[in-house]
């Protein structure tokens, strides 16, 4: 693998807000995203994890500041952003239906002008080789977990300094979420790839990343490092199952 | 039944068939990116011609704008150049519409904003009324049309003028579909098609997108008047009924897409012209009910029209 393609970049969240209307969904969140790390985001159905995710891309009304590395990101505008290095698989994937699996990753690669595109399809082809095999087929046509692929190849098609991800392991098998999730921990190693992922899964979650940040009712109501939330008996108790 | 004069007729059609389909091929251009039907693309494209045609009379007191093309160096232009200029005064129309009247709107309802797109042509119609008169004038012929141009094929005569609008269109069909399959700012498009919000995610300034959209619908309506101004006559209202039929073209080709808007055109053109002349009750006045019919029947058939994307949805 390429290894020196991602740029360390963190993320830093400062007193977020974020409405729908007049119903106000998140209530000033502080959080950070440091560099080369895997942080999660917990939370029950509704805690308004999705909602964080959009905020910080700007795709909803929103009030706060949000860093990226060294830059001032609150005012600037979802395509800026990724123009800048931070890509959002959003929940529901965000794949083209009505384009090819091939187009899909060739728009992925949209804000990109270095002449490596072709090689990087050839070595998401590499990794899922079941995206080689449907290139030219409809992306609305593939299996659910197939598009689940597409959606992760596409997001790293950008070569992005920073992953966002919505529950990357929504209707996967349980072991191609082992997979899936094998291979982010394999991007962060190798490349240094910033992450930070919503997930339902927690047990998965706690165990690849570094940070866990717990959602409830649109505010932080825990954090730490994945092992202390490991072990608090009130995270245990609501998202362990223990 | 006469196979000369049949033939002969359908040579006629094929004339207008050319105009539907470029003006068809307007209105899906901007429907595929936007979801909009824009009312207003004929006569943008008229007041477009009446730029052409100013711009070929040159500096003439008597003619609004007439002055102005004084200030245009090299006036009065050939046919060629003055189409091109309508052309590029047609794109920037396009752009500046989608930009201050569209877009600030961008959150309202879709069916409010076709309400505006008929604003703009209400307003257009009247601002080339005010500034050019109602009466009709005199667009010099783009491709040589007088008697006896023409090729003779099995005894019916094919106009040189039919000839070059179908080149013209097919080259810029051929143009079109390279654009959207083979370049960056093609997939980019096909993508804002498809999703503001999934195409705003991977980085396509899909205003921006939009606004190339419009600028390129309107260049293609403006082709559309001026080859077409001649034999219709240039005035304000010389696109309105084109614009009806490129609407059947459009509906009955799909509306997303631009081989739909062409075959479309087709369809409607000979309907128009071969339907009147072989069922007897209806008359070239009502010439407006067979395209109606065949956009009913083709529609009955196939929902999304002849090569309407169908929304992919898993079995
Ligand atoms: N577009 C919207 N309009 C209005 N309310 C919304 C919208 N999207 C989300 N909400 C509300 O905001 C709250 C948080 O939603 P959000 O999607 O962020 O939750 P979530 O934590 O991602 O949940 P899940 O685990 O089910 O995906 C919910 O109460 C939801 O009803
Ligand atoms: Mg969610």
């Amino acid at each position: 693998m390429v290894d020196d393609v991602f740029d360390e970049v963190g993320l830093k969240v400062e007193n977020l807000h974020a409405s729908y209307g007049a119903v106000e969904v998140l209530r000033g969140l502080d959080f950070e995203v440091p560099a080369k790390n895997v942080s999660v985001i917990l939370g029950a159905n509704g805690a308004g994890k999705t909602t964080t995710l959009r905020a910080i891309c700007n795709m909803c009304n929103t009030s706060g500041t949000v860093t990226l590395g060294d830059r001032d990101i609150s005012r600037t505008g979802t395509a800026e952003i990724v123009r800048q290095g931070m890509v959002h698989v959003p929940q529901g994937r965000g794949t083209f239906p009505e384009l090819s699996t091939m187009d899909n990753l060739m728009v992925g690669a949209y804000t990109r002008k270095d002449n490596e595109i072709k090689d990087d399809v050839d070595r998401w082809f590499e990794i899922f080789p079941v995206l080689g095999e449907r290139s030219s087929q409809m992306a609305g046509s593939l299996s659910g977990g197939e598009q689940q692929m597409l959606a992760v190849a596409r997001a790293l098609m950008a070569r992005p300094r920073l992953l966002l991800l919505d529950e990357p392991s929504l209707g996967l098998a349980p072991l191609i979420i082992e997979d899936l999730f094998d291979r982010f921990i394999t991007l962060n190693k190798e490349t240094g790839l910033t992450m930070l992922i919503v997930e339902q899964n927690a047990n998965l979650a706690l165990d690849m990343a570094d940070y866990a940040y717990v959602i409830e009712s649109g505010e932080i109501a825990l954090h730490g490092t994945s092992d202390q939330l490991k072990n608090d008996p009130a995270v245990q108790e609501a998202y362990l199952g223990a | 039944m006469d196979l000369v004069l049949l033939l002969q007729r359908i040579f006629d059609a094929l004339f207008n068939s050319a105009i539907y389909s470029s003006l068809a091929l307007a209105l899906v251009i901007i429907f595929r990116s936007t979801g909009l039907l824009n009312f207003a693309q004929g006569e943008m494209a008229t007041f477009t011609a009446y730029i052409a045609f100013v711009l070929l009379s040159g500096p003439q007191p008597r003619l609004t704008g007439g002055g102005l093309a004084g200030l245009v160096p090299g006036v009065p232009f050939p046919i060629p150049l003055a189409i091109i200029g309508a052309v590029v005064c047609g794109m920037v129309g396009g752009a500046v519409t989608e930009r201050a009247l569209i877009r600030p709107l961008e959150r309202a309802p879709d069916l409010a904003l076709v309400n505006i797109t008929i604003g703009v042509l209400l307003a257009t119609n009247s601002l080339m009324g005010q500034w050019w008169g109602t009466g009709p004038r005199v667009f010099p012929a783009v491709f040589p049309s007088g008697a006896g141009q023409n090729f003779t094929i099995l005894g019916a005569r094919l106009r040189y003028s039919t000839i070059g609008v179908w080149a013209v269109l097919l080259a810029v069909l051929v143009l079109l579909i390279l654009l959207l399959r083979q370049t960056r700012t093609g997939l980019a498009f096909r993508a804002v098609s498809i999703s503001h919000a999934n195409a705003e995610l991977v980085g396509v300034r899909v205003g921006t997108t939009l606004m190339y959209g419009w600028a390129l619908a309107s260049g293609f309506g403006a082709l559309a008047a001026c080859l077409s101004a001649n034999s219709v006559l240039l005035e304000p209202n010389m696109m309105l009924r084109v614009l009806v039929y490129a609407f059947a073209a459009a509906t009955l080709g799909g509306l997303d897409s631009p081989k739909g808007a062409l075959i479309g055109g087709l369809i409607i053109g000979l309907s128009q012209t071969l339907i009147p002349a072989y069922v007897p009750f209806i008359g070239f006045e009502l010439s407006v009910l067979p395209a109606l019919l065949a956009m009913v029947a083709i529609l009955l058939v196939r929902p999304a029209g002849l090569y309407g994307t169908k929304r992919i949805e898993r079995v």
